[in-house]
C-alpha cells in the first residue's frame, strides 16, 4: 500500500461526485426551508429546526470541499495500488442487475441466474465448479430462509395480481 | 442465602433434558440468524416467536433468550470477516475487528470476540442475579433529559470516527443526520421528505444502509483494488494468518478492556432504550481514551474489538432488568420477549419475579447455562467460519452480495430496502474511495433521531426550559460522566505519556 | 377489468355471462353461494405487518380457531405482507379486487396509514366483514403521584396545563387524550414517543405528568401500584383494570378507538360477505376468542357488515379533523 494521488480523470470523478453531494444537499435545505417549519405553533422546536441545521451545514461543508478540490487538485491522498475501474464497475453493474432480477422473478430464481452470470465473467472456465455453486448457493439460502427460518424471500412480480 | 436458593431452584428447572435440548436449539439457532446479515436478534426473535406457540412457557423462554444472545455472539462474525454489521449493536465491532482480519488476524479476532461475549454474558448474568432490585432503580430514574444527554455521550464516538480527514467525516456525519430525519416527525406528525410514500412513513431503517455502505461499499472498493485477481484470500489477509488461537499478549492486554466494558455495558443496558448499540460505541470510545495507544484503534487493535463486543453482550443481559424488575422491555428484541410473555397470560412487571419464580430464576439459570454453550458452540464454529475468508475472492463477492440482499429484504420483506441497500453500497464506494467515513455516517443516523427526538420532547416537558437538565439527579451524573470521559480521561492520559517518556529518557 | 381468481370450473360461464349485463348480476352471486367457500381454493391471508406484532398475532389466533373448529372448509395460507406501516398489504389485498379467496386483518394502521400516505385505497373501499374488538386507552399517572382520580386530574390539569405522554401523532395515543380534553374542558402538552416502553420509562422517571397506553402491557405495573390508572377510553372497563371509570362513566364520551376487525378485497360478492360474517359470529363465541380478548386487554366491541364500513368511515373522519387543526396532515 502506497500512497498515490489521483489521476486528473478520477478528480473530475470526484468533482461530480461532491457535485452531485451538493445538489442533495441544497435539495434537502431547499426543502427543510420550503416545507418544514422552525419552530412549532406553542413555540417547541418543530420539525424543520434540525432539518434546517443539519441542510445549512451540509450546504457549506460540501461547498468549501469543493471549492479546495478545484483550488488544490493535489489535496486527497489515498493508498491504493493497481486500482481497476473495471472491475468494480462490473461487479457494481452486477449487483445492479441483481437487484432488477430479485424484483422480476423473485429470490430463487434470480439468485441463480445472477450466480451463474457473475461467476462465469468472474470465475472464468471453471464450469462445473460454477454450475453448482450457482444452484448450491441459492438452494441453500432457501432451505435456510424459507424452510428452517420461516423468513421472507422476495417473490416474483408474477405472482401479484394487480 | 435467598439468591442462592433462588439459583439452584432454577438451576433444577433449567436442567430438565427437554429444556437443555431447547437452550442448546436456541443458542444454535441464535448464532445462524446472528450471522446473516440483516437478521439481528430482535429480527430473527419475531421471526421465531411463532415457534414456541403450545411449547410450556419455561422452554419456551429458555428457547428465545438462548436465540436472543445466541444471535448477539453470531452477529459479531460477519462484522470481523466482511465488515458487514448484522445490526446496529456489532457497527463498534467493525471498526477493529474487519481491520484485524485484514491483518491476518482473523482466528484470534473471533477466539476473542466469543470470550469477550461470554465473559460480558456472564458478568451480565451474575450482576441481574444478584443485584437485580437496584439496578431496577437504575432504570427508572431515565427520562428524555437522561436520553438526550446519553446520546450526546454516544456522539463523542462520532468525533473519533471522523478521523484525520475532518471535513470529510462532517460531510458523512451530516449525511447521516439528514437520512435520519426522514419519515414521520415523531412529535407533529408532519411527513418528513417522505414526499408521500408509505415506505418511508417509518423512516429510514438503519440495516440496509449498514449493509450496503460497509458491506457492499468494501466489497466493491475490494474489487477496485483487483483483490479478487490474487486466488484465495482476497480482502483479507489470509497468508498472514499463521496462528487461529490468540497470543498471550491479547488476553493479557484486554484482561481490564473486559472487566471495564462489563460491567459499563450492562450499566447502559440496564436504561431502557439506550441497550446495546450505545453501550458498544461508549466502551469504544472510552477504551480509545483509557488506551496507551489510541492511534492503533481503527487499524486493528485488539481491545477496540474487545472494549464493544463485552460491552453489548453485557447490555443484552441488562436488558432483561427493566424486563423483569418492571415489565419494560429496554430493546427490540426485549420487546418481542415481553410479547411473547403477554401471550402465555403473564404480566410482567414489579411483581413477576414473586409471582412467577420458576420462570423468573430458570431463565436466569439458563442464561448461564446458555453462555457457556455458546462459548464452546463458538470455539467449534469459529474454524468453520475462518474458512469463509479461504474462499477464493472471486467467488466469495458474488455470494455475498447474494446474503446480504436476502438477509435485507427478508428482515421486512421490503424491495425499497433492498434498493436502499444497493444504493448505500454503491455510495459506500466512493466514500470509501474518497476518504468518507462510512462509520461516521452511519452513527449519525442511529444517535441523531434518538438526540432530536430526546431533546424536543424534554423541551415539552419542561416548557422550554433548558434547566431541567440540571434539576434532575440522573441527568447531573450523565453530565459529570460525560466531562469525565472528555476532560478528566485525555488529560490523565497525556501526563502519563510523558511520565512515560520522562522514564525513557531517563534510563536512555 | 377486474382480474378474478374464481374456480375454474365457472369461469367459462362467467366469460358467457359477460354479455349480457343483466345475467351476471343476478347469476355470480349465485354461483358463488353454491361454491363458496370451495375446498379447491387455497383461501391467501394477509397479514399486513410482520410476525409477532399484533395484527400477525390476532390473525393466527382467529386463523387457529377457524382450523380447530373445522369452520373453513379449504386450506388457510397465511403470508406476512409487511411494509409501508400496512400499505403493501392492504394494497396487496385491494389488488384482489372481487376475489372472495383473499382476506386480512385491520389494527389501527389501516385507519393511520392513509392520512399519512398517499394510499391508492382507503378504509371504506374493502368489502367490510366484521369489527371484532377494539383498542383502548388507560390514562396513568405515577403511583406515587398525589391524583387519585380523574376528578382531581382534571382539576389539576385546569388550574396548570400538564403534559401527557404517547406513542406517535399521528394515533389513537394523540387522538383520545385530545377529545378528552377538549370535551372536560381543560389543556395539556402532548409529548409524543416512539414506543410504549419509552413512555412508560418517562412516567416512571418523573418527567410526564401522566400518560396513555394500552393497558395490556401496563398491567404488571398498575397491579404492582407502580401506576395508578384514572380513566378508561373504552365503553367498558375490563376486570383487570378494576372500578376505573370509563370516559362515558365521568360524563366526557369520545367515541374513538382503533378497530380490529376483519376485511374483504373490494367489490367481493356478497355471498362471501355474508357466508363470513356468519363464520364469525361462531369464532366470537368460542372460549379461544375469550382468551384472546382477555389476555390482550382488548374491549370486545363487535360490529357486523357494512355498520363496520360505516364505523371506520367515522373514524376516519374523527382522526382527520384532529389531525388537521393540529397541522399534523393537510
Amino acid at each position: 500500500m502506497r500512497p498515490v494521488t489521483f489521476t486528473p480523470e478520477e478528480k473530475d470523478l470526484r468533482l461530480a461526485f461532491l457535485l452531485v453531494l451538493l445538489a442533495g444537499a441544497i435539495f434537502y435545505t431547499y426543502v427543510a426551508f420550503v416545507d418544514l417549519s422552525f419552530m412549532t405553533r406553542s413555540g417547541r422546536l418543530g420539525p424543520g429546526f434540525f432539518p434546517r441545521i443539519v441542510g445549512v451545514a451540509g450546504v457549506f461543508f460540501v461547498g468549501w470541499t469543493i471549492l479546495e478540490a478545484l483550488r488544490d487538485r493535489q489535496a486527497l491522498l489515498v493508498d491504493q495500488a493497481g486500482q481497476r475501474w473495471s472491475d468494480a464497475v462490473l461487479l457494481i453493474a452486477l449487483a445492479i442487475g441483481y437487484a432488477v432480477l430479485l424484483r422480476l422473478f423473485g429470490g430463487f430464481p434470480a439468485t441463480v441466474v445472477y450466480l451463474a452470470l457473475a461467476l462465469s465473467i468472474l470465475n472464468r472456465g471453471r464450469y462445473l465448479q460454477n454450475g453448482i455453486l450457482a444452484l448450491a448457493i441459492p438452494s441453500g439460502v432457501y432451505l435456510l430462509f424459507d424452510q428452517f427460518l420461516n423468513a421472507n424471500m422476495p417473490p416474483a412480480l408474477f405472482d401479484l395480481t394487480f | 442465602m435467598d439468591i442462592f436458593s433462588d439459583l439452584i431452584m432454577g438451576l433444577s428447572i433449567a436442567i430438565t433434558p427437554i429444556n437443555l435440548v431447547y437452550l442448546l436449539l436456541g443458542a444454535a439457532i441464535g448464532m445462524i440468524v446472528g450471522v446473516i446479515p440483516g437478521f439481528g436478534p430482535s429480527a430473527g426473535l419475531a421471526i421465531l416467536l411463532p415457534m414456541t406457540f403450545g411449547m410450556d412457557p419455561i422452554g419456551a423462554i429458555m428457547l428465545l433468550a438462548a436465540i436472543y444472545y445466541g444471535a448477539m455472539y453470531g452477529g459479531t462474525i460477519t462484522s470481523i470477516l466482511l465488515n458487514t454489521p448484522g445490526e446496529s449493536a456489532t457497527v463498534a465491532s467493525t471498526f477493529d475487528g474487519f481491520p484485524l482480519a485484514k491483518n491476518g488476524r482473523a482466528g484470534p479476532a473471533l477466539v476473542m470476540q466469543a470470550v469477550a461475549s461470554f465473559v460480558g454474558g456472564t458478568v451480565g448474568v451474575i450482576l441481574i442475579t444478584l443485584l437485580a432490585p437496584m439496578f431496577a432503580q437504575v432504570s427508572r430514574s431515565f427520562g428524555p433529559p437522561e436520553y438526550f444527554l446519553l446520546a450526546l455521550m454516544g456522539m463523542l464516538t462520532l468525533i473519533v470516527m471522523i478521523g484525520e480527514n475532518w471535513r470529510l467525516g462532517i460531510i458523512s456525519a451530516l449525511i447521516g443526520f439528514a437520512l435520519g430525519t426522514v419519515g414521520v416527525d415523531l412529535e407533529t406528525g408532519q411527513g418528513r421528505y417522505t414526499f408521500g410514500s408509505a415506505e418511508l412513513i417509518g423512516g429510514i431503517y438503519f440495516i440496509p444502509i449498514a449493509i450496503g455502505l460497509f458491506g457492499l461499499g468494501e466489497l466493491f472498493y475490494a474489487f477496485y483494488q483487483g483483490l479478487h485477481r490474487f486466488g484465495t484470500g482476497g480482502i483479507v489477509n489470509y497468508e498472514n494468518e499463521d496462528r487461529f488461537w490468540p497470543t498471550r499478549m491479547d488476553w493479557i492486554s484486554t484482561r481490564m478492556t473486559m472487566a471495564r466494558n462489563s460491567v459499563l455495558g450492562f450499566v447502559v443496558g440496564v436504561i431502557p432504550g439506550a441497550g446495546a448499540t450505545i453501550a458498544s460505541l461508549m466502551a469504544y470510545s472510552t477504551e480509545r481514551s483509557l488506551s496507551k495507544t489510541p492511534e492503533n484503534f481503527g487499524k486493528g487493535e485488539m481491545a477496540g474489538l474487545v472494549a464493544p463486543e463485552t460491552a453489548n453482550n453485557a447490555a443484552s443481559s441488562g436488558a432483561m432488568i427493566p424486563l423483569l424488575t418492571l415489565g419494560i422491555p429496554g430493546s427490540a428484541s426485549t420487546a418481542v420477549l415481553l410479547a411473547a410473555f403477554l401471550l402465555w397470560g403473564l404480566r410482567p412487571g414489579p411483581l413477576f419475579m414473586e409471582q412467577n419464580p420458576e420462570l423468573a430464576w430458570g431463565l436466569i439459570a439458563s442464561m448461564y447455562l446458555g453462555n457457556m454453550a455458546l462459548l464452546t458452540i463458538s470455539i467449534f464454529a469459529i474454524p468453520l467460519f475462518v474458512q469463509i475468508i479461504k474462499v477464493p475472492y472471486r467467488i466469495l463477492g458474488p455470494t455475498v452480495i447474494v446474503v446480504c440482499a436476502l438477509g435485507t429484504f427478508s428482515v421486512n420483506a421490503s424491495f425499497i430496502e433492498l434498493y436502499i441497500m444497493f444504493a448505500a453500497g454503491i455510495v459506500g464506494f466512493f466514500m470509501r474511495l474518497y476518504g468518507f467515513s462510512a462509520a461516521a455516517l452511519v452513527l449519525a443516523l442511529v444517535l441523531g433521531p434518538l438526540a432530536e427526538e430526546a431533546l424536543r420532547q424534554t423541551l415539552t416537558i419542561s416548557r422550554g426550559s433548558f434547566m431541567i437538565f440540571v434539576e434532575r439527579p440522573a441527568s447531573v451524573w450523565i453530565i459529570l460522566v460525560t466531562l469525565m470521559l472528555v476532560v478528566m480521561l485525555p488529560l490523565l492520559n497525556r501526563i502519563g505519556k510523558k511520565a512515560q517518556m520522562v522514564k525513557k529518557l531517563d534510563a536512555g | 377489468m377486474t382480474i378474478q381468481f374464481e374456480p375454474t370450473h365457472w369461469l367459462p360461464s362467467s366469460t358467457v355471462a359477460a354479455l349480457s349485463a343483466c345475467a351476471i348480476a343476478l347469476s355470480a352471486p349465485v354461483m358463488a353461494q353454491e361454491a363458496y367457500p370451495s375446498t379447491d381454493e387455497t383461501l391467501d391471508w394477509t397479514i399486513a405487518f410482520g410476525p409477532g406484532g399484533g395484527n400477525d398475532i390476532m390473525a393466527r389466533t382467529i386463523i387457529d380457531i377457524l382450523t380447530k373448529y373445522d369452520l373453513y372448509p379449504g386450506d388457510v395460507s397465511a403470508e406476512n405482507r409487511a411494509g409501508g406501516s400496512g400499505a403493501v398489504g392492504w394494497g396487496y389485498l385491494y389488488g384482489q379486487d372481487g376475489d372472495p379467496y383473499g382476506i386480512s386483518t385491520t389494527s389501527g394502521s389501516f385507519v393511520t396509514t392513509p392520512l399519512q400516505a398517499d394510499t391508492p385505497w382507503q378504509p371504506e373501499d374493502f368489502t367490510p366483514v366484521a369489527l371484532l374488538a377494539t383498542d383502548d386507552l388507560v390514562l396513568v399517572v405515577n403511583g406515587d403521584s398525589e391524583i387519585q382520580n380523574i376528578d382531581e386530574f382534571i382539576a389539576m390539569a385546569k388550574a396548570e396545563p400538564m403534559n401527557i405522554g404517547g406513542t406517535g401523532t399521528v394515533n389513537v395515543d394523540f387522538i383520545v387524550p385530545t377529545l378528552f380534553a377538549e370535551k372536560a374542558g381543560f389543556e395539556f402538552d402532548y409529548v409524543s414517543f416512539n414506543s410504549m416502553a419509552d413512555q412508560t420509562t418517562a412516567l416512571l422517571s418523573g418527567a410526564l405528568d401522566a400518560m396513555v397506553g394500552n393497558p395490556g402491557e401496563i398491567l404488571g405495573l398498575i397491579d404492582a401500584g407502580e401506576l395508578r390508572p384514572l380513566v378508561f377510553s373504552g365503553q367498558s372497563t375490563p376486570d383487570a383494570l378494576g372500578d376505573t371509570p370509563t370516559m362515558g362513566d365521568v360524563g366526557f364520551d369520545i367515541g374513538v378507538s382503533m378497530p380490529r376487525g376483519l376485511i374483504l378485497p373490494p367489490n367481493v360478492p356478497e355471498a362471501a360477505q355474508e357466508w363470513w360474517i356468519g363464520t364469525m359470529q361462531k369464532v366470537v363465541d368460542t372460549p379461544e376468542w375469550a382468551e384472546y380478548i382477555a389476555s390482550n386487554t382488548l374491549t370486545p366491541t363487535v360490529i357486523y357488515g357494512e355498520d363496520f364500513r360505516t364505523f371506520l368511515g367515522q373514524t376516519k373522519t374523527n382522526f382527520e379533523s384532529v389531525l388537521k387543526s393540529v397541522g399534523a396532515i393537510e
